[in-house]
């Protein structure tokens, strides 16, 4: 006997520590995932939802613990490790043009003078990159005495599985590449 | 996400609804973008505006939105020198135009199901092609007719003030 008091004073401590860690690292549910969440399931807003969501789930989860902690332990850890896991994994890919990718060295007289856009209605600005000009300027400023400007077309898979196309101009000094200007980002997957 | 306002687009006499962004895209070629602030739910982008189409090319030709702390957005925030019309020679992509009953509503982006969607492709500004796809036939002859937002959060002013204090 015993050693079943042992056994749930120490299911009770685990129990304690583990709702501590809870309260510590919960996020409060933001505004637009309660929207989200409440359009894929509608009956959140029910009191029955709330009384089983907010009372009844936590109290039997409260006393599974005290019962059976070994495992609880195990499936705390188990959620703490997968979350280092997801955080990792989560974060966009950086897109960065590849030596594949690479189409023809150009100079900067000629690039200028193929983007040169023209609208009959004189609604954009005379200059290579039409409205763009400014970000052009920007990126030449980047190139320097070393760097040579390639354009670049490259079939890009977000870490969404998003399929896009991008394109434009990169700089490329040696063997590395360097900063890039985008002409053309379209998603090739439909809309 | 909340459902999202849509953009306007003038095309062959009809003022339609356009579940497209070209002006994210300008935004993401290096376009200046003075910062945008939404101030509800069904705007997260914080601007919408009124594009047409004119002898085949895409043009700008209103824009409404809100900068962040506070000020009005309007064309010549973005476009200074061009502030009655801009050719969206930037854009290369499909515009996405919802017509006809609501199938289903969906309040996340323009997720909502039309019974057809007419596109527009469109390369370097230019509309290359159009094509119509039906999607089914809406059950209830009530069916709101075009598209729309269901419902929205709106965020006082005052609430944002305190989100925005250090």
């Amino acid at each position: 006997m015993i050693y079943l008091a042992w056994y749930l004073a120490v299911g009770v401590v685990v129990l304690a520590v583990i709702f501590i860690a809870h309260r510590l690292s919960k996020k409060d549910e933001s505004q637009s995932l309660s929207d989200l969440l409440d359009a894929v399931n509608p009956e959140r807003k029910t009191l029955q939802y709330r009384i089983l969501n907010n009372i009844v789930a936590p109290v039997v989860a409260a006393v599974l613990v005290v019962a059976v902690w070994p495992v609880a332990i195990v499936m705390k850890a188990k959620e703490i490790f997968s979350k280092k896991t997801d955080t990792a994994t989560e974060e966009e890919k950086k897109f960065a043009v590849a030596q594949g990718d690479l189409l023809e060295q150009l100079a900067i007289t000629e690039i200028e003078q193929r983007e040169l856009v023209v609208d009959p209605m004189n609604a954009v600005p005379d200059l290579p990159f039409g409205h763009l000009h400014p970000a052009w300027a920007k990126f030449l400023e980047d190139v320097g005495p070393e760097g040579a400007i390639w354009s670049f077309s490259a079939n890009w898979t977000t870490t969404w599985g998003r399929k896009e196309l991008r394109a434009g101009y990169v700089v490329v000094r040696g063997d590395s590449i360097g900063p890039h200007f985008l002409t053309l980002w379209k998603t090739l997957d439909g809309i | 996400m909340t459902a999202q306002i849509a953009e306007t687009l003038h095309y062959e006499g009809q003022r339609l609804s356009m579940c497209t962004e070209p002006l994210g895209d300008y935004f993401a070629l290096g376009g200046l973008n003075p910062g945008f602030e939404s101030n509800c739910t069904a705007l997260w982008r914080g601007y919408v505006g009124t594009w047409e189409i004119v002898g085949g090319r895409l043009y700008l030709i209103e824009l409404h939105g809100t900068l962040e702390g506070g000020g009005e957005a309007c064309m010549k925030t973005v476009f200074p020198d061009f502030p009655e019309r801009v050719f969206a020679h930037w854009y290369s992509g499909t515009i996405r135009i919802p017509q006809g009953k609501q199938l289903e509503y969906v309040h996340m982006g323009y997720a909502s199901t039309y019974e057809r969607d007419l596109f527009l492709d469109i390369e370097k500004g230019a509309v290359k092609s159009t094509r119509v796809q039906q999607n089914g036939t809406a059950e209830s002859a009530d069916a709101p007719e075009g598209y729309g937002v269901g419902a929205m959060t709106i965020f006082p002013p005052r609430e944002k003030d305190r989100e925005d204090a250090p």
